[in-house]
């Protein structure tokens, strides 16, 4: 019975050929009989059957012993890292984004680790200066005493979107809106570009973690990251529904105050 | 562990891939009791690239694992100021190739196993029609590589840094070039394969 039905499977496949040679197909019956009787084939899948488990128990490896976490600038992603140079109040000095971070840093660490407020801003931007002395009080606001949440360590991103400018005015803008933290220098706008800023002002929550707690310039700025939960939440803005820096700071670094 | 004596063991597997392809291997061939065939010259050059080809399939999945572990915040090589994979796995502006979007590390782990798929299937089947195609595809593929490096050392240099595992899987595939033309120059001799029969490629 069985050796009736290879047959039959046979005779079809050779008419099938056949018909594929008259109609012109030779090449395509030549490879179907190859497929189906030359035995080089079964080594090749063989061979496959081989390589390809172990290009998956090499995936598998590596998806069991890693959590990686999309970098980006999107609420949840990974910040990207920038260096440059600072201005500080006195002079300018190199500037390492990533020496604010506390990798270790979880939502249940008993260290105060503090969280980090990052502005990007144009000097000749009219937004930029409607709101940079109230920037300015926050940020003596988050560190002082007074304060209950942990501290939030602000930065000035300084680029040049608008119109030529230069590190002068970055310490003169600094200077007149009477701002205590650094300003640093992206006047060649790379820093931006890392962080998808194609306006200005954008504000952006890092936690301690370096994790984007909130970002103004996102789709929604009423969408925040609940570090403990590792899930999006939504925000509330006091006033008129948006959400501003100091209402996001307020809301995500005392989450889960009380629970 | 320390990532450097990881690190060593991946380039064990590679430069012993690459000794076997050169005229020590039938000094050093531990496969010779088990595989009669790579006591030719055709069977120690495929076994040299299938293990240069599973060494640099290692170090290209180990690479993946530092990217997802640096995402996570950690710290997986950093201790120099030149030798440093963190400053380049980690930077979000280079980790990723620009076509896909996938980091180099997994590119790296598909690419060694289609390799290796083909070094496999040339060694099992050395008379099929297809082998000098196959051998022609390895030797393509590995060239196609070299574009790919150039574009990774340049990030090196532009960052300062040399990143060893990154450096170890171009090395790899740079071996796996030079052994894939010395295939398709054995497999166009009359060396190929004087221990197999022609008929005996069809079973």
């Amino acid at each position: 019975m069985k050796k009736s039905v290879l047959t039959t499977d046979w005779l079809f496949l050779k008419e099938t050929i056949g018909l594929m040679d008259r109609k012109g197909l030779g090449k395509i019956g030549e490879n179907v009989k190859s497929s189906s009787f030359d035995l080089d084939a079964s080594a090749r899948t063989e061979t496959g059957v081989i390589v390809m488990s172990m290009f998956f128990v090499g995936l598998l490896i590596v998806a069991f012993t890693t959590n990686p976490v999309p970098s980006g600038t999107q609420a949840g992603e990974r910040a990207p890292i920038f260096s440059g140079e600072a201005y500080d109040g006195t002079s300018w000095n190199s500037f390492e984004f990533a020496d604010l971070l506390d990798t270790s840093w979880t939502w249940n660490s008993t260290e105060d680790s503090p969280w980090i407020a990052v502005e990007f801003l144009d000097t000749d931007c009219g937004f930029c200066k409607s709101s940079a002395q109230e920037v300015g009080q926050w940020s003596e606001m988050y560190t002082s005493p007074q304060w209950p949440g942990p501290d939030v360590i602000f930065i000035a991103v300084a680029v040049e979107f608008v119109s030529e400018s230069s590190r002068a005015e970055i310490v003169e803008f600094r200077s007149q809106y009477e701002n205590n933290f650094r300003y640093v220098d992206d006047l060649d706008i790379s820093i931006a570009d890392d962080w998808d800023v194609a306006a200005t002002p954008t504000y952006f929550l890092v936690q301690p973690d370096g994790i984007v707690a909130w970002n103004s310039g996102q789709g929604s700025d009423t969408l925040g990251w609940d570090a403990k939960e590792e899930q999006s939440i939504s925000l509330n803005g006091f006033d008129d529904g948006r959400v501003q820096l100091n209402e996001a700071i307020e809301q995500l670094t005392r989450l889960h105050e009380g629970e | 562990m320390n990532e450097y004596a990881v690190l060593s063991i991946h380039g064990i597997v590679i430069v012993y891939g690459l000794l076997l392809m050169t005229p020590v291997a039938p000094q050093i061939n531990i496969l010779k009791s088990r595989y009669p065939s790579t006591l030719t010259k055709r069977g120690q050059l495929t076994a040299g690239l299938a293990f240069v080809c599973f060494g640099g399939f290692t170090v290209s999945a180990h690479t993946l694992w530092m990217h997802n572990k640096l995402s996570e915040g950690a710290s997986v090589c950093s201790g120099n100021s030149l030798l440093n994979c963190d400053g380049l796995i980690g930077n979000i502006a280079y980790n990723t190739d620009p076509l896909l979007g996938q980091p180099w590390g997994l590119i790296g782990m598909a690419a060694f196993t289609a390799l290796m798929w083909l070094t496999l299937t040339i060694g099992k089947e050395p008379l099929s029609p297809q082998t000098p195609l196959f051998i022609r595809m390895g030797l393509g593929a590995t060239i196609a590589g070299l574009p790919v490096i150039a574009l990774l050392v340049s990030y090196e240099i532009k960052e300062g840094l040399i990143c060893p595992f990154c450096t170890t899987a171009h090395i790899a595939n740079i071996i796996a070039l030079v052994g894939f033309f010395l295939l398709l120059k054995l497999q166009e001799s009359d060396e190929w394969a004087p221990d197999i029969k022609k008929t005996s490629s069809r079973r």
